[in-house]
C-alpha cells in the first residue's frame, strides 16, 4: 500500500496559549502527516509557538476569517498535490486522538467528505451550548433536505476531504460560516458524504468563531447560500 | 401603464440579476443583501399601494410619490457611504498586501 500524504489544516487565531498543546499532540500521534496552522492574522505569539513546535506556519496578512484561512490550507493541499486534507480547529476543541477516525474513511476510499460529529457518540465531554444546538439542528434538517444526507453535526470544523474534492474546495471555499455551505458543494459535485463519532472539549483558548448575537444572521446567510448552492454549476 | 408595474418589474429584474451573480459566484450573500432588501421593499410597497400612502402621510409627506423619491435618495446616501467604508477596507488591505510583499522580497534575499 503506497503512503498517502495527508496534510492536517490547523486554522488559528489568536490561539498562542493552547497552540503549541495542539501541535505537539498532532506530532506525536501523526508523525508521518504534515502539520499547517494558518496563522489567520493572529497578534499574539500564535506563529512562534506553532513553529517552534514542530509546525510548519503560514502567516495572512490580515484576518481572513475561518472560511479564508481553512482555504488557504486547501489551496496549499491542492497545489502540493496532498491525497487527503484533513481540518482540525486550533483552539483545541476537536481531540487529536480521534483524527484517525474521521481520516480513516476518505483513506479508505469510503467517503470524500468525512466529518467528525460530536452527537454520535453516547457520552460526550462537551456538546456545544443550546442556541448553538439549534442552529446545528436547522442546518441539519436543511441540508438533509437538499442533499438526502442526513448529518448530526454539519457544522463541525473537524473533517477530512478527499482529493477528489480538494481542487473544487480550492478554487472556492464560502467565507463566513463555510462548514454547512461546503456540504452542500461537495453534494453538488457528487461527493461521498459521511460522519464518524469523535469527542470535542470545551474550548481551551481564543475566542469563538461565530459571535452570540450574529447567529441569526449566520443562519440566514447560509440558509440563502446552501439554496442558492443548488443552482449553481455541477461542474 | 402605471408606475407601480414598471416599479415591480424593475425590482424583480434586480432581485433575478443579484440572484443570478450569486449563482454565477460573481456576488457573495453579504454584498447582496442590500439589493435584495432594497427590491424586497419596493416590491412590498408596490403591492399594498395603501400601506404606503400611510407611512408617506406619518412620515409627513403630503405625496406618496415624493416619500419614494426621499426613500429612493436615502438608499443612495447610504448606498454611498457604505461604498465609502468598503473602499477605505479595500484600500488598507491593499497596502497590507503590498507590505506583505516586500517582506517576502526581504526573506528571500536573507535566505539566498
Amino acid at each position: 500500500m503506497v503512503s498517502e500524504r495527508v496534510l492536517i489544516i490547523v486554522p488559528a487565531f489568536n490561539e498562542g496559549r493552547v497552540i503549541s498543546r495542539l501541535v505537539k499532540e498532532l506530532r506525536t500521534l501523526y508523525p508521518k502527516y504534515d502539520v499547517l496552522v494558518i496563522n489567520d492574522g493572529s497578534v499574539d505569539a500564535t506563529p512562534r509557538e506553532a513553529q517552534e513546535a514542530g509546525a510548519t506556519v503560514v502567516t495572512l496578512p490580515y484576518n481572513l476569517g475561518i472560511g479564508g484561512a481553512v482555504g488557504t490550507g486547501l489551496r496549499i493541499a491542492d497545489e502540493e498535490n496532498y491525497d487527503v486534507a484533513l481540518q482540525i480547529d486550533g483552539d483545541g476543541q476537536h481531540d487529536p486522538a480521534f483524527l484517525k477516525d474521521v481520516l480513516n474513511p476518505v483513506l479508505n476510499g469510503q467517503l470524500d467528505l468525512s466529518i467528525g460529529s460530536r452527537f454520535l457518540s453516547r457520552e460526550s465531554a462537551f456538546k456545544s451550548t443550546f442556541l448553538r444546538r439549534i442552529g446545528i439542528r436547522f442546518f441539519s434538517g436543511l441540508l438533509g433536505l437538499m442533499t438526502g444526507v442526513r448529518l448530526s453535526d454539519p457544522t463541525s470544523g473537524f473533517r477530512a476531504v478527499s482529493k477528489t474534492l480538494i481542487p473544487y474546495f480550492a478554487r472556492y471555499y464560502p467565507v463566513d460560516f463555510p462548514e454547512p455551505e461546503a456540504i452542500q458543494m461537495a453534494n453538488r459535485f457528487g461527493a461521498k458524504i459521511g460522519e464518524v463519532p469523535v469527542k470535542m472539549r470545551k474550548r481551551l483558548g481564543g475566542i469563538s468563531s461565530i459571535r452570540y448575537f450574529s447567529v441569526l444572521y449566520y443562519m440566514a446567510k447560509v440558509t440563502f447560500a446552501i439554496l442558492i448552492d443548488v443552482l449553481k454549476k455541477k461542474k | 401603464m402605471q408606475a407601480r408595474t414598471f416599479a415591480i418589474l424593475i425590482a424583480v429584474a434586480i432581485m433575478i440579476s443579484v440572484i443570478e451573480l450569486i449563482r454565477r459566484e460573481k456576488m457573495t450573500f453579504k454584498y447582496s443583501c442590500l439589493w435584495l432588501v432594497a427590491s424586497a421593499v419596493v416590491l412590498f410597497f408596490a403591492f399594498s399601494p395603501h400601506v404606503l400612502r400611510q407611512v408617506s402621510e406619518v412620515a409627513g409627506f403630503v405625496l406618496p410619490s415624493n416619500f419614494v423619491f426621499f426613500l429612493l435618495l436615502t438608499f443612495f446616501v447610504f448606498l454611498s457611504l457604505f461604498l465609502t467604508i468598503y473602499i477605505n477596507e479595500q484600500n488598507n488591505r491593499t497596502d497590507s498586501l503590498a507590505q506583505s510583499i516586500a517582506m517576502l522580497e526581504y526573506k528571500i534575499h536573507k535566505k539566498s
